[in-house]
């Protein structure tokens, strides 16, 4: 019997992303046993949602990002599926964006711009001049907008860090202006190397992108702030939870708050209202504190989107149930 | 307005700098001490037996070379000095270039593809650990005497542990690249040689560089064992006759053609096209 304090939305199909019941581990040669870095995740986000994805280091976020990209597979899962099917190896149906190594160090910034360009070009536009010049056009454009105008033919070995991200994440950007594809794009905290300026700049870049073309964004980072002005909503991944099981099956991370945002303004000044700073503080306090171990239970009043939803079990909040009842 | 001044020590401790001039003299220093030793105890000898072959005088080497480059061999009517340099080179080229190729692409294939890395590898591990020059005479029964055996050798010897060291270099490449390469909508083939074939491409030049060595031990091993001409050929045959007059100045021509070599593969690594190798990759 199963105790559902927040029942699943109602499938539609046409989900982005549709995992329940997810399990997934590593095994560590220190504990010398499997170890579960997330722990029963249930997470659906409908096409075009924009998610920011946060939480303390070390909880699993990059791992999560995997399992949609197809890099790994996920281990136990009552359902899941990515674009609707079980999502096969990484294919240019799901776009990345890595924090480093995303770049083909032998090819110039231009050349690795245009590197999707050159894999997806059909025979007819592989052969037609015309067509190269309007993607080296539209590269040019895409180079001007993440100010590497001077770099175009610079290789990135070259390149700051930077930079290399603003070429990684014109390298998958240029392709939906292309292509229509990916449909779902994950950014590994992307800007994380970015200097404050170009930070905003390339915020307000991707929010155009997005309202533009629809995408499904999950959008990874350890600015909370960035989290919040990006996205539609904020998923806080986060291994300081409790429940009333035994301590090892308290292991991992788990989705402890699922908070819908306003649609997106684009102006950064939101950032200064006092609403903004205060959601942000309460995700901080709430998510990113080892100190204090939120009860499963209890997740309900931060799981407020409306496409949120946990399935626990009577064992996992036996004592909050009794709690409730009196 | 006095002028600021800190001593620099030209030699002696950590913060030395010899500079440009001194710093070539110093490097010449001990080449000339030893150089001159030589003449030293050669001349002595001499002194006391002008029949001396042991240590030849750096006239007496000039000599030598002079009619092995000039003059033609009675018998065949060549050169003898270019026949030597053209054999061994050719076996060296044909060698290092099978080498090369052979370990390119297999290596690179058995970096990427699992698959073909579970099937190769213990094999290619394997073959690297034979030692070549152990092997010699079986590869001379095998393929004969002629100019396949040596080749053979040489790209042997080198190309197993290329392959191995290439496949390994492959699989060690970070992983997000080959994904983000998907991606972008690579099919597994583009992955091959437009992302991996090409970042090979400079170390196989570096791979052939650390290689050379051991490929000009092979080429003189084998023309040692069995050949009609090539500079290993020549020393082994000169030994007989206690020529060394004739072998020492062969000794410093083999290390010439190796160091020159070295050094035109390093001007292929400096083409514009490989400007990205080499560069510091966090």
């Amino acid at each position: 019997m199963e105790f559902i304090p927040r029942p699943k939305p109602p499938i539609t199909g046409n989900e982005s992303i549709h995992l329940e019941n997810a399990y997934h581990g590593y095994f560590d040669a220190t504990l010398g046993r499997a170890r579960t870095v997330l722990n029963d995740i249930d997470l659906v986000v409908s096409r075009g949602e924009f998610v920011s994805l946060v939480g303390p280091s070390g909880c699993g976020k990059s791992t999560l990002l995997k399992l949609f990209t197809g890099q790994e597979i996920v281990q136990r899962a009552k359902h899941f599926e990515v674009l609707g099917h079980l999502p096969s190896f990484p294919d240019r149906t799901r776009g990345v964006v890595f924090q480093n190594y995303g770049l083909a160090p032998h090819l110039t910034v231009l050349r690795n711009i245009l590197l999707g360009l050159e894999f997806q070009a059909s025979l007819l536009q592989r052969f037609s001049p015309k067509w190269w010049l309007q993607a080296r056009d539209m590269a040019r454009k895409y180079l001007d907008d993440m100010r590497l105008t001077d770099a175009s033919d610079k290789y990135p070995p070259e390149l700051s860090g930077g930079m290399r991200q603003r070429v990684a994440i014109a390298q998958t950007l240029i392709t939906i202006d292309l292509f229509g594809m990916p449909d779902l794009i994950c950014m590994d905290e992307s800007y994380g190397a970015l200097d404050a300026s170009t930070r905003e700049d390339l915020q307000i870049f991707i929010l155009k992108l997005w309202e533009k073309y629809k995408k499904t964004i999950v959008f990874v980072t350890h600015n909370l702030e960035e989290a919040v002005f990006l996205g539609t909503r904020v998923v806080v991944l986060s291994q300081f939870w409790t429940s009333d099981q035994p301590a090892d099956q308290q292991e991992g991370s788990r989705i402890i708050m699922d908070i819908p945002l306003e649609p997106h303004a684009m102006s950064t000044e939101v950032k200064q209202t006092p609403e903004f700073k205060a959601l942000t503080k309460y995700i901080l306090e709430r998510g990113f504190n080892p100190k204090q171990r939120l009860h499963v239970a209890s997740f309900n009043a931060d799981l407020r989107h409306p496409n949120s939803f946990s399935s626990l079990t009577r064992e996992q909040c036996a004592a909050a149930q009794v709690d409730g009842k009196t | 307005m006095t002028e600021l001044k800190r001593s620099i020590p030209v030699f002696f401790g950590l913060h030395a700098r010899p500079g440009m001039v001194f710093g070539r003299m110093l490097g010449l220093l001990p080449v000339a001490v030893l150089l001159g030793l030589y003449m030293f105890v050669s001349h002595s000898r001499h002194v006391v037996n002008p029949e001396d072959k042991l240590m030849p005088s750096l006239h007496q080497m000039y000599d030598e070379m002079k009619t092995i480059i000039t003059v033609p061999d009675k018998r065949s009517g060549k050169v003898l000095f270019w026949e030597d340099t053209k054999a061994s080179l050719k076996r060296l080229a044909l060698g290092i270039g099978i080498a090369a190729v052979a370990s390119y692409f297999i290596g690179i294939i058995m970096g990427m593809f699992p698959g073909f890395r579970a099937l190769l590898g213990p094999l290619v591990t394997g073959l690297s650990n034979v030692n070549p020059l152990a092997l010699l005479v079986i590869v001379l029964v095998a393929l004969g005497v002629g100019e396949s055996s040596k080749v053979f050798l040489i790209a042997f010897g080198i190309g197993v542990p290329m392959m191995r060291t290439i496949a390994g270099m492959v699989e060690r490449m970070p992983n997000e690249l080959t994904v983000k390469a998907l991606t972008l909508g690579a099919s597994q083939f583009q992955v091959l040689y437009k992302i991996v074939a090409p970042q090979m491409l400079p170390r196989l030049i570096d791979l052939i560089r650390v290689s050379l060595g051991a490929a000009w031990i092979f080429v003189i091993a084998a023309e040692a064992v069995a050949a009609t001409e090539g500079l290993g050929y020549r020393i082994y045959l000169q030994q007989r006759y206690m020529n060394m007059a004739l072998i020492i100045p062969y000794v410093v021509y083999i290390t010439l053609l190796a160091y020159a070599s070295d050094l035109a593969l390093q001007g292929v690594l400096k083409l514009p096209c490989f400007r990205w190798y080499g560069k510091s990759e966090d």
